[in-house]
């Protein structure tokens, strides 16, 4: 997707991105050097790719934090675009919430998806619920009973049936 | 028997009413997903993998994946030359030229030249990879564990040094992948690696989860970080009406740039170098070069369309040589067709083509019949098409959510993979807001592994001698290839142009 990206992400947070990393990096990083220390390490040996792989992890993100500090001196603290993070942390709560009701409920297949469809919509629109709610639960109904119709009794896919007579 | 005869043989299990349905479903679905952005082939088929693994036939699967690829590619162009917003970043050069045209009111010519262009140079290469798969397959034989390790490291090399804006953040998208193939029990020792004690973590984590979580959930939260940006429906250009498609001029004009397209398209795909987004921007800079009218460059010049255009078809049948005949993918699409192979428990590589000969020529065949049924299919249609750019944003995209949920939970049928794909669509939206490439991080984690057992296998097989990989001429050649891959984009200043060209196309200046 490449839509007009107007705005380069500000150096504040390529910054973060780079401290995040580092130290996500040396954690992993001694864990695999401390499993190696358990079993062994030996070139041909279960331990080695780990150390290997976030060994390089550390020298790659030490390196972006490098370009990043740079960019830092070089630019300063300029107008920092700030994406929206409201809409997104709110899908991926409603996304988690999807999976645990469509695991742990008896709601079913369904109903959980046409919820969440009208949910997610809401939350990608810029026009209110009131607008397009009908519009948006129609699609929804017949993508969800779509699905699961073609999955359960053309594939032979079970999804959950829950409280509708399907 | 010859390459000939056997892709004869190839066109008879093709040309079978059930195949000629696949092929017709995947360049269908393909065009569909190729012209929707952000959702390119290697999701489609990661989507898909669940349901063809129900259907449980491998050579039905396969055609209708190449054609998914090869849809996917007219879908981008369409997209590139309407809306300006190229699907992938191989039909970059693409919008650059098509765009403009399609302003001046030659959208249809863009298209066409687009469309017959990708036409001609599959067709060109198809008969090529017909070809070269078998004289490549028996070199192949001769390859060792050691040799694997090193291609399987320049793959990745070239590819991360390719795309994307810098060679750091595609080292770490890379190291990202690498990581997530790490995870899981240790094929030969049966050791646990970074499970943090999740038992479903046990088994890997699998190529679909990281796809979805790349690709379909990480673009739409970023869609959704960035809504006040966009408007709820793009407003494609309209393609005029009417009956002619190209001039005489325009065919003139663009015969050439196809041919050479072509000839940059195929072995740039076929050397591990990182799939279409090379020729294709070298295509350009060498139409932009050598035309006559240069001025007309960045104002709609049909041979920035015809070169860049035949050069992508071309390098996808480039790909699948050292996919079918080595087991290397060298891009993500590729990736998720390795996967795809492992699921039917095939295995890519010298001995598919002894065990799984009659699969590979029909998929070579469907190569040609999906070509056809394209051409067929999309200049026709192409008002068709430019409808489904007018369904509104937040019904296409809570649609595509639904779709990522259902696809990680059918294949796995397993909650912690489906937060683990919502996860990793959350690190994929940072990394677009940061200018990381996703691709580097689906190669890291089909390769990487690979290399980890070709590593230890050769080590094995030299009694732990590390001089295995520079005594052997052809691994040293591929591992000095590996590293001369590294350095080449500083050498010359090449490629400062290029990122230019695309910055350009990025924030839509001219």
């Amino acid at each position: 997707m490449t839509e007009p990206d107007r705005t380069e992400a500000s150096p504040l947070a390529g910054l973060a991105a780079g401290v995040v990393l580092v130290v996500a990096g040396v954690a992993l990083f001694t864990r695999a050097l401390v499993a190696g220390a358990e079993n062994g390490i030996t070139l041909g040996g279960p331990t080695t790719a780990p150390i290997v792989v976030t060994g390089l992890w550390v020298v790659v993100a030490v390196a972006y934090l490098g370009t990043q500090v740079a960019a830092w001196r070089r630019r300063g603290q300029g107008p920092i675009d700030r994406p929206a993070w409201r809409a997104p942390l709110l899908l991926l709560a409603l996304l988690v919430a999807y999976a645990v009701v469509l695991k742990y409920t008896a709601v079913g297949y369904v109903l959980a998806t046409l919820a969440f469809y009208v949910g997610a919509a809401q939350l990608l629109s810029t026009r209110p619920l009131r607008e397009v709610i009908v519009r948006d639960a129609i699609v929804g109904a017949v993508l969800a009973l779509g699905i699961y119709l073609a999955f359960t009794k053309l594939l032979g896919i079970v999804l959950p049936a829950g409280v509708l007579p399907l | 028997m010859n390459a000939f005869a056997d892709l004869i043989d190839g066109f008879g299990t093709v040309l079978t009413p059930q195949n000629l349905l696949y092929a017709a479903i995947g360049v269908t679905v393909g065009t569909l997903v190729g012209m929707l952005p952000g959702i390119g082939p290697a999701l489609t088929i990661a989507l898909l993998l669940p349901v063809a693994l129900e259907l449980d036939d491998p050579t039905g699967t396969l055609i209708m994946f190449a054609g998914i690829y090869y849809g996917a590619m007219y879908g981008g162009s369409t997209t590139s030359i309407l809306l300006n917003t190229p699907g992938e970043s191989a039909s970059v050069a693409t919008s650059i030229e098509g765009y403009q045209m399609a302003k001046r009111g030659r959208a249809r010519a863009a298209l066409a030249t687009a469309a017959i262009g990708s036409f001609v140079a599959a067709i060109i290469t198809t008969v090529l990879l017909t070809f070269v798969t078998e004289p490549m397959a028996r070199l192949a034989v001769s390859f060792r564990a050691s040799d694997y390790f090193a291609l399987a490291l320049l793959a990745m090399v070239t590819v991360t040094a390719v795309v994307g804006s810098s060679i750091v953040r595609g080292l770490m998208s890379l190291t990202f992948g690498l990581f997530l193939g790490v995870v899981g029990i240790d094929a030969l020792t049966g050791q646990a690696r970074f499970t943090f004690g999740v038992a479903s973590m046990l088994d890997g984590i699998d190529v679909v989860v990281v796809i979805v979580g790349l690709f379909a959930v990480g673009e739409t939260l970023f869609i959704a970080s960035r809504l006040r940006d966009l408007p709820e429906k793009a407003v494609p250009l309209e393609p005029a009406t009417g009956f002619a498609w190209l001039s005489r001029a325009d065919w003139s004009r663009s015969w050439r740039p196809w041919l050479r397209g072509t000839a940059l398209g195929f072995p740039f795909g076929a050397l591990p170098s990182g799939g279409a987004e090379l020729p294709t921007f070298l295509s350009y800079m060498y139409e932009k070069r050598r035309a006559r009218n240069k001025d007309e460059f960045g104002r709609g010049a049909i041979e920035g369309v015809a070169g860049p255009e035949a050069a992508n078809n071309a390098s996808f049948s480039g790909v699948l040589v050292p996919l079918l005949t080595l087991g290397i993918p060298t891009s993500a699409t590729a990736a998720v067709m390795l996967a795809a192979f492992s699921y039917f428990n095939l295995s890519p590589g010298p001995q598919l083509l002894q065990n799984q000969g009659t699969l590979v020529w029909a998929l070579i065949a469907s190569l040609f019949v999906g070509n056809v049924l394209l051409l067929a299919l999309n200049l026709p249609l192409i008002r068709l098409w430019v409808k489904v750019l007018r369904i509104p944003r937040p019904l296409l995209y809570s649609g595509i959510l639904v779709f990522a949920t259902l696809g990680v939970y059918a294949v796995s049928g397993n909650i912690v993979d489906v937060l683990l794909a919502y996860a990793i669509g959350l690190i994929a939206m940072l990394m677009r807001h940061l200018d990381f490439p996703v691709a580097p991080a689906i190669l890291g984690l089909i390769l990487g592994p690979l290399m980890e057992t070709q590593f230890r296998r050769a080590l094995l097989l030299a009694d732990g001698d590390l001089s295995i990989f520079v005594r052997r001429p052809l691994t040293l050649a591929l591992l000095l290839l590996a590293v001369a891959a590294l350095a080449l984009p500083h050498l010359p200043r090449l490629f400062r142009g290029r990122r230019a060209d695309r910055l350009a196309v990025v924030t839509g200046e001219d």
